[in-house]
């Protein structure tokens, strides 16, 4: 009787302790990822961000955000979100016509193409805006050509200047823009199209109502992509605003290399990783918003 | 699964509905006719479609039937203006259309993949066709809700298509066609993707849809008994030619080509000679294993090696008869209605397979010594060189 009853709660305490090892095996696995994270981004985090509210002689202050966000530094950030914008729409723009062009070539071509867009990314930033400089200064190939063929206006100014700065961050993005776009083009079942065209729907018609609706996720993800990281790319602009136009990485180096401001850096940098949220924030109401309707109009 | 039962028989109560809610006011038929003639199209040196020439009434439901490969998507695809032929030409109540763009033809079509726009909502899907017409918004939403009511899928309109099951995705890639009468509808095996009981049940709706309507059909299928069930007509392709083109019966009971007589059902082939010495009528053909078998009347030569083709149906064990061909049985195995028996002729040489006959009465047992015949209605003779 007492074996019996013995019997199987040997057996419970057996499997439970299994159960026990391997979660703590997988507790063990986990170590590596959450020391990493931890060291790497969360401790920066929260040391920019306990920086960024401490007052010169200690203590808690809010005055570092005071002064990001009034006066020049303010414009300075309404800019850099402009330029951020700016950017975005042309590489959309730019890179909706590549990657339409390339989702249509044969795959060989394709490749090629694609080829194409993204190695002068593996060319260092400098090198690429030099080249840039090269090419839109005031006696650039551009404008002598411009000159040359007594275009009204010539030679324009397309340098140290907000057009300069917006020319050079999106030759940066486009590679991603077109990354993004070309992926979910790719993605679109030609027979759709086909299948609107033999319900008589024009060119016009299958793209607007068919070709656009199913590659807006990645026209979204595609320009936030590229506004979230033109807000803190700092080599262009630096150079091909030529000192006139700042953006607000430019001040964060300003402050931390000639002002040894490091508090004030630290607002702005954890400025820039709200307006960051904020864009991927806007991104997945988005998403949610367009799944409520789906949700309501199957409901109803 | 109870869901899916219910939609199944809310679809089958609904297709006469359907039908009658999609009739144009006045009562003559929307079908129109579609003649072909030598219709081609080769892809870098291979011919996949090869001379098709057809006359389809208007109102008829024609079925291109074959292997994969035959040519019959391809030639449905030039009809729909997907593809454009190399030469040929296809006509639709006698008005050329061969270079016509595919939304100008005003066909409609339905494919295997249903093609559902996923962005758009089942309601939204059905009216797009109508939008592109121009139909007014009233009118639209007056149409679209009469066709889904009759299909069943009124409580599924503010869905989109990925949340529909299978069935359903198709019914309403049909309402999306139905709804603005299309006279010719085309369809590429549209029920290809569902199970065995979905796709008997969606036949019946098709059918029954396209006889209220007077559509005029073409329909394309490797399925021979979706074939049979639907067609008024069926074309059986082959290496890019129609091999015969003829109504269910015709292409059962007379084939024209020993590849149809094998296709269609199954058949014994029998090689022999044509007999001598009796004028033009060479009916009566000498088997190589001796016996004889009567032919029906056909065009040959008296002394012309040929292939008699009979379905295993249509062969019948006698005791003794005269001309009739004896063997072995050598199995025979009960499948219900009717016994299915396999027989070794005597002298049939090695490697040819034994008789398969098919037989209602009580059947012999195997090692039993038995004599075959057909009669003369049942038997197709070919030239022993003709391929199949």
């Amino acid at each position: 009787m007492a074996g019996t009853a013995l019997a199987p709660a040997k057996v419970r305490v057996k499997t439970s302790e299994k159960r026990g090892h391997r979660s703590r095996i997988a507790l063990v696995n986990a170590v590596p990822v959450t020391v990493f994270l931890l060291v790497l981004f969360v401790y920066p985090i929260i040391g920019v961000l306990s920086l960024s509210l401490e007052g010169d002689s200690g203590g808690f202050t809010l005055h570092w955000y005071a002064d990001a966000l009034s006066g020049v530094n303010l414009s300075v950030l309404l800019s850099t979100l402009r330029i951020s914008a700016e950017t975005a729409l042309l590489s959309l723009l730019v890179g909706f016509v590549l990657a339409h062009a390339i989702a249509r070539m044969r795959p060989v071509f394709a490749a090629l193409a694609m080829l194409i867009v993204v190695v002068p990314h593996f060319i260092s930033a400098l090198v690429r805006t030099y080249g840039w400089i090269i090419m839109l200064g005031e006696h650039g190939i551009l404008n002598t050509l411009a000159t040359s063929l007594h275009a009204p206006g010539a030679p324009y100014s397309l340098l140290y200047n907000e057009t300069g700065v917006v020319i050079g961050t999106t030759s940066v993005m486009l590679p991603y823009t077109v990354l993004v776009l070309q992926g979910v083009m790719r993605g679109v079942d030609g027979r759709l199209l086909a299948a609107a065209a033999g319900f008589g729907a024009s060119r016009f018609t299958i793209f607007r109502r068919i070709y656009l609706p199913l590659v807006a996720p990645g026209i979204g993800t595609a320009g936030l992509l590229s506004f979230i990281l033109c807000l803190g790319y700092y080599i262009t602009p630096a150079l091909m605003g030529g000192g006139k136009q700042t953006v607000v990485a430019a001040l964060i180096d300003q402050q931390v290399m000639q002002q040894d401001q490091w508090n004030g850096a630290a607002a702005f940098g954890v400025i820039l990783l709200l307006l960051t949220f904020a864009g991927l924030g806007v991104l997945g109401l988005a998403k949610l918003r367009r799944k409520k309707t789906a949700a309501r109009r199957s409901s109803s | 699964m109870p869901e899916r039962t219910q939609s199944l028989t809310a679809g089958k109560l609904s297709a006469d509905d359907l039908a009658a809610a999609l009739a144009p006011r006045s009562s003559s038929p929307t079908g129109k006719s579609l003649s072909v003639t030598g219709l081609r199209k080769s892809y870098g040196g291979t011919t996949v479609v090869d001379g098709v020439d057809m006359e389809i009434a208007a109102g008829e439901f024609v079925t291109f039937l074959g292997s994969s490969g035959s040519g019959k998507t391809t030639t449905l695809m030039m009809l729909a203006g997907f593809t454009e032929p190399d030469s040929g030409s296809i006509a639709v109540d006698g008005h050329d259309i061969t270079r016509l763009n595919p939304g100008k033809r005003d066909f409609g079509f339905v494919f295997q993949q249903y093609l559902l726009f996923p962005h758009m909502t089942v309601a939204e899907n059905v009216a797009f066709p109508l939008q592109l017409r121009g139909v007014d918004k009233a009118e639209i939403r007056r149409r679209v809700g009469e066709t889904l009511e009759a299909a069943g899928l009124s409580k599924f309109a503010g869905r989109k298509p990925r949340e529909l099951s299978g069935g359903q995705q198709q019914r309403v890639a049909l309402c999306r066609v139905l709804v603005y009468r299309p006279p010719i509808v085309l369809m590429d095996e549209p029920l290809g993707a569902l199970d065995k009981k979905l796709r008997d049940q969606m036949q019946t709706e098709i059918k029954s849809i396209q006889r209220e309507l007077g559509l005029t059909v073409v329909y394309v299928t490797h399925d021979q008994e979706e074939a049979l069930v639907l067609s008024d007509r069926i074309a059986i392709m082959k290496d890019g030619s129609i091999e015969q083109f003829d109504t269910p019966r015709g292409l059962f009971e007379r084939p024209r080509t020993p590849f149809v007589a094998d296709f269609l059902g199954a058949a014994n082939f029998l090689t022999g000679k044509v007999e001598d010495g009796r004028g033009d009528d060479c009916t009566r053909v000498r088997l190589d294993t001796g016996g004889v078998l009567t032919a029906r009347a056909h065009a040959c030569v008296p002394g012309q090696s040929v292939r008699a083709a009979v379905r295993p149906g249509k062969l019948r064990l006698v005791s003794a008869e005269e001309g009739c061909c004896t063997g072995t049985v050598e199995t025979a195995v009960y499948v219900g209605s009717l016994t299915r028996i396999t027989v070794r002729l005597d002298g049939a040489a090695p490697g040819t397979p034994p008789l398969r006959i098919e037989t209602a009465l009580a059947p012999p047992r195997p090692g039993e010594r038995v004599c075959v015949t057909a009669d003369q209605d049942d038997v197709s003779v070919f030239d022993a060189t003709d391929g199949g």
